[in-house]
């Protein structure tokens, strides 16, 4: 290359990466992914555009000569690129998706697949291919090409809508990444028939190939493991750390190559096989990223963009097929994920949305394309085409995905998904933790019965014993520590944790001094975040109420629920009663009851008592802390009387194992130091008690397991996302 | 006490990496890890002089870490014998460090000092310590309740701060490096912008077995929380591990109050 050259080439590089950008900012006020704008870039420079307006631009900035060079840095841009879609890809992604991922990610492949093959088998080879191409190549390339989906920009649309953390999110993502690699291996094994010249040199290429990906995960990927976890330990990464792997990117390329399919696919593997844990991926990602999206990728594009000869369709029949191109490649695409969703048991609205997703093909059909157009597989034409195709498909997601799925849509799917997420069997283990605090033995069996209805079968709490012990009996504590081997320390701790044990009940127990018992509580419960604060009683010497004392400093103090126990011979949760009148702390006693009825599958009855004169709206309110279903499991006794307290109890005497009641005058409980009013409905109840106390301020109700089970079933999703259009 | 345990906790926390430090004092990485890890020999002082330059710490609180006398008394020494009979006696009485302390009282009043001694007085723990951040006697079955115990006690010092955001922070310094420092002791610290300098300390009714460096089930959690990076901090955490190693957790095992700990470990600190 002489110095005229590389002015030619710097100059190109100006123009396209200019335009792009130019083109970039309409395409991003029209909602577009970048990516768009790029394509239409490189068709704008190309003979579709520039060379229909003047010939002679074009000529004066894309030489024939320079072509070669545009190409190599073309296909540089690509290897690079295919790396960092390989850094992309986490193989969580890959499993433990669910039954509806793998049945739609499979679908969204064959269908497309068998329609592109099937059109191209009857109609296409013979209108617009010629005989010297081997028929089985351009069928199954047609396959392939019909079939693929774009992972980089959906992962773009996904964060775009703020869908990646919902489960629309999750399985298109999921179907992506296995699409990805699905039509990936189909493609390399088309190029490897291709490019053999006979069946039996087809064949060594595919066990090359084979033994080559066998290769790179047994071995190649616990060295990157080991590498990854050295670079990660803070030593950072060096520029000799970026070489090497530069250097096994460059190898794994070129043995592809070699083998017979394409550089990119050993690019591709290399980028794949790099841990994605620890920091090696991400940090790689980002010092390659900028100069690969940036520089080089837009190169291939007006590369692509200058082979796309839009003036090749130049009659009314060529716009036909194209045409029904487009339509069969998202009836194909579109219509097979769609249809497999809905199966799966999602709603059309989302089956919809899913079926939109997969049909963005954006860049990796483009990288498609140029390869069967190198391999002679495709005639310009047809590549026009299918680039038409590209991003009319690309085009159409983000407005149609607007359309079939508005924003009120996802978030009300969101909302039921949240509603309806504990009920699910695949529900993750919730975060849901009760700090037991024991002061005395007694306490101990019941709160272990009631931790083990708070946690279900399938033990979703964590539960913590605390016992605190006063300074001066902490001697004795020691001494009785030193015998007691199983775990459970001090004699208080030891009647909890028998009847944990035989509750198969697992609860990790604490204890120490604390000359403030009240304060190293709430200390505690904040440490371990507890969402519920669970305190034993047992009759005082002096005291009459419950309410007094270390259980009033606890409940003035702690910012989440606070519930206090009076055990009277708890052994079962089976029929719970709320009385309701609606304040802060009767809301959070229904949450606890509601938790009862989801874990334990207890009934649960709530009294709402309205003053003679008013109106009752605790249907409502019932309905609101029990959505759907769940509401009508629950009883609602509306009374009217005019003492709560009175009526709470002359229901409390039916026959219920736990009465789940919020703190407040209205039931006569109001947590002081010195209590000195009576506390009917304890004393009175003939049946055990759970008071609950809510603190200002804090968020309303216990809070259901969704949220957290819905983050932790996606966390990696969020390191997909690449800021690539 | 574990020399290297030690060591690397202080390369850490002063954001050196392994090969920068190694390559700095002119050894090996390679050699240096196998010194953090125990299985090589302790350094010689001279190693240990220029480690203790480069992490910017008065040498002769590294050498005592290390329990080795300071070259400048080995000298001494050598030019004096006579200061090794002194020595000696002072041995034969096994004076403690409140006694020793009295000596050294004596000492300043009778021969004070003409230039300022050269190394700066390390901070003391006890300083940073009160009664309400002394917990003693707990019993647990997870090393991470024993630092949400000791965040609790930390967050009622530090106004504004979460509880189990401190946690978190001292459990994520936790998995950097490991905090044991040996001896059954561990070190758990983190680092809150703009804080002054706190500590909390917990006793453990029931040694926990933990992977530590020198095999001893840990019995002791001094957890430290700084506002600020470098020399102080280093010294502190230097210094913790000197008291480690001069058995703080044998010492405080059989404390019950927060008062009698406070005690004993003023009198180990008495002489710094």
């Amino acid at each position: 290359m002489n110095t005229h050259m590389l002015a030619q080439l710097l100059v190109q590089l100006i123009v396209i990466i200019g335009l792009s950008r130019l083109i970039g900012r309409g395409a991003r006020w029209l909602g577009q992914p970048l990516v768009i704008a790029e394509v239409v870039a490189g068709i704008a420079l190309g003979p579709s555009l520039l060379g229909l307006i003047s010939p002679g631009a074009l000529h004066w900035l894309f030489p024939a000569d320079s072509m070669p060079f545009l190409k190599m840095l073309a296909e540089v841009g690509l290897v690079l690129f295919m790396f960092l879609i390989g850094l992309e890809l986490d193989p969580k992604l890959l499993k433990g998706r669910g039954h509806s991922s793998v049945v739609i990610s499979h679908s969204s492949i064959i269908v497309p697949f068998g329609l592109g093959a099937v059109a191209g088998a009857l109609w296409l080879y013979k209108s617009l291919s010629d005989p010297s191409v081997p028929f089985s190549s351009f069928v199954l390339f047609m396959g392939v090409s019909m079939s693929i989906t774009a992972f980089p920009v959906l992962a773009r649309i996904l964060t775009e809508r703020g869908l990646m953390q919902s489960k629309l999110g999750a399985i298109a993502i999921a179907c992506a990444a296995v699409d990805d690699v699905t039509a990936w291996c189909l493609l390399a094994f088309v190029v490897s028939l291709v490019r053999a010249s006979s069946l039996a040199q087809a064949g060594l290429t595919t066990l090359f190939a084979v033994l080559y990906i066998g290769f790179m995960l047994m071995l190649v990927r616990p060295f990157l493991a080991r590498l990854g976890a050295r670079v990660a330990s803070r030593e950072g990464l060096t520029q000799n750390v970026v070489a090497g792997t530069l250097l096994l990117l460059l190898a794994s390329a070129w043995t592809t190559e070699r083998i017979g399919i394409h550089a990119l696919f050993g690019a591709f593997l290399f980028g794949a096989v790099i841990p994605k844990e620890g920091g090696l991926a991400t940090a790689l990602a980002e010092k390659l990223e900028d100069v690969t999206v940036v520089l080089l990728l837009p190169v291939f594009f007006a590369f692509s963009g200058l082979r796309t000869q839009i003036g090749l369709l130049d009659t009314a029949q060529s716009w036909m097929t194209c045409g029904v191109i487009i339509l069969l490649a998202c009836l194909g695409k579109f219509g097979g994920s769609a249809v497999a969703a809905r199966v799966t048991g999602l709603r059309w609205r989302e089956a919809g949305a899913i079926g939109v997703l997969m049909n963005t093909r954006g860049l990796m059909e483009l990288i498609v394309l140029n390869l069967g157009l190198d391999l002679g597989v495709i005639s310009p034409t047809l590549f026009t085409m299918m680039v038409i195709m590209a991003l009319v498909t690309t085009f159409m997601t983000s407005p149609v995905l607007k359309w079939m799925y508005p924003p009120e849509e996802q978030a009300r799917d969101q909302m039921e998904q949240l509603a309806r997420e504990p009920a699910g069997a695949a529900q993750t283990p919730s975060a849901y933790t009760v700090l037991l605090c024991v002061s005395h033995g007694q306490a101990g069996p019941g709160m272990a019965v009631l931790s083990r209805a708070l946690s279900g079968e399938r033990n979703e709490a964590s539960l913590y014993a605390l016992h605190l012990l006063s300074p001066d009996r902490a001697l004795k504590a020691r001494a009785e520590d030193a015998l007691d081997v199983t775990g459970a320390s001090g004699s208080a701790l030891t009647p909890l944790m028998g009847r944990a044990e035989k509750l198969g009940l697992l609860v990790r127990t604490l204890s120490f001094v604390s000359s403030e018992p009240a304060r190293d509580i709430c200390r505690t419960a904040e440490a371990k975040r507890a969402d519920l604060v669970l305190l034993g009683w047992h009759k005082p010497l002096f005291s009459q109420t419950v309410l007094g004392g270390t259980v009033h400093e606890v409940m003035q103090e702690s910012t989440g629920t606070v519930a206090v126990l009076v055990d009277r011979g708890l052994s079962q949760v089976r029929r719970v009663l709320v009385p309701f009148v609606g304040s802060r702390h009767d809301r959070a006693a229904l949450g606890i009851a509601r938790r009862l009825l989801k874990q334990a599958g207890a009934e649960v009855t709530v009294l709402h008592v309205t003053s003679p004169e008013g109106a009752g709206t605790g249907r409502a309110q019932v309905d609101e802390l029990f959505p759907a279903d769940e509401g009508a499991a629950v009883k609602l006794k509306v009374v009217r009387h005019a003492s709560p307290e009175e009526a709470a109890l002359e229901e409390a005497r039916a026959g219920y194992d736990l009465v789940v009641v919020g703190v407040g005058s209205e039931w006569g409980l109001e947590d002081r130091l010195f209590g000195v009013q009576r506390e009917r409905i304890v004393r009175d109840a003939p049946g055990s008690l759970l008071l609950v106390r809510h603190p200002e301020g804090a968020p309303a109700l216990a809070r259901s397991p969704a949220p957290q089970g819905q983050q932790g079933a996606t966390p990696d999703a969020a390191q997909v996302v690449g800021a690539r259009s | 006490m574990h020399l290297g345990a030690t060591l690397r906790l202080l390369r850490v926390d002063a954001g050196l990496s392994l090969r920068d430090l190694a390559r700095r004092i002119g050894v090996s990485s390679a050699y240096l890890s196998r010194v953090e890890h125990g299985v090589d020999a302790p350094p010689t002082q001279e190693r240990l002089t220029a480690i203790a330059r480069e992490l910017d710490v008065p040498p002769a609180l590294l050498m005592d870490v290390a329990n080795r006398v300071s070259p400048y008394v080995a000298g001494y020494l050598e030019d004096v014998p006579a200061a090794g009979t002194l020595l000696l006696d002072i041995a034969r009485r096994k004076l403690t460090g409140a006694q020793l302390a009295r000596v050294r009282a004596f000492l300043d009043a009778e021969f004070p000092l003409r230039e300022a001694r050269g190394d700066e007085p390390v901070p003391a723990l006890g300083a940073l310590l009160c009664a309400e951040r002394v917990v003693v006697q707990l019993s647990c079955e997870d090393y991470a309740d024993a630092l949400d115990v000791a965040s609790g006690r930390l967050a009622s010092a530090l106004p504004g701060l979460d509880v189990a955001g401190l946690a978190e922070g001292l459990r994520q310094r936790e998995d950097e490096t490991p905090s044991q420092v040996g001896n059954g002791v561990a070190v758990p610290h983190a680092f809150v912008p703009g804080a002054a300098p706190v500590a909390a300390l917990v006793t453990l009714a029931r040694p926990l077995k933990t992977d530590a460096p020198d095999g001893q089930p840990l019995r002791l959690v001094v957890a430290l929380v700084d506002g600020h990076l470098g020399r102080a901090r280093l010294m502190r955490l230097a210094h913790v591990a000197r008291l480690a190693g001069r058995g703080l957790a044998h010492r405080l095992q059989g404390a019950e109050d927060s008062r009698q700990v406070l005690e004993t470990l003023a009198e180990l600190e008495a002489l710094r």
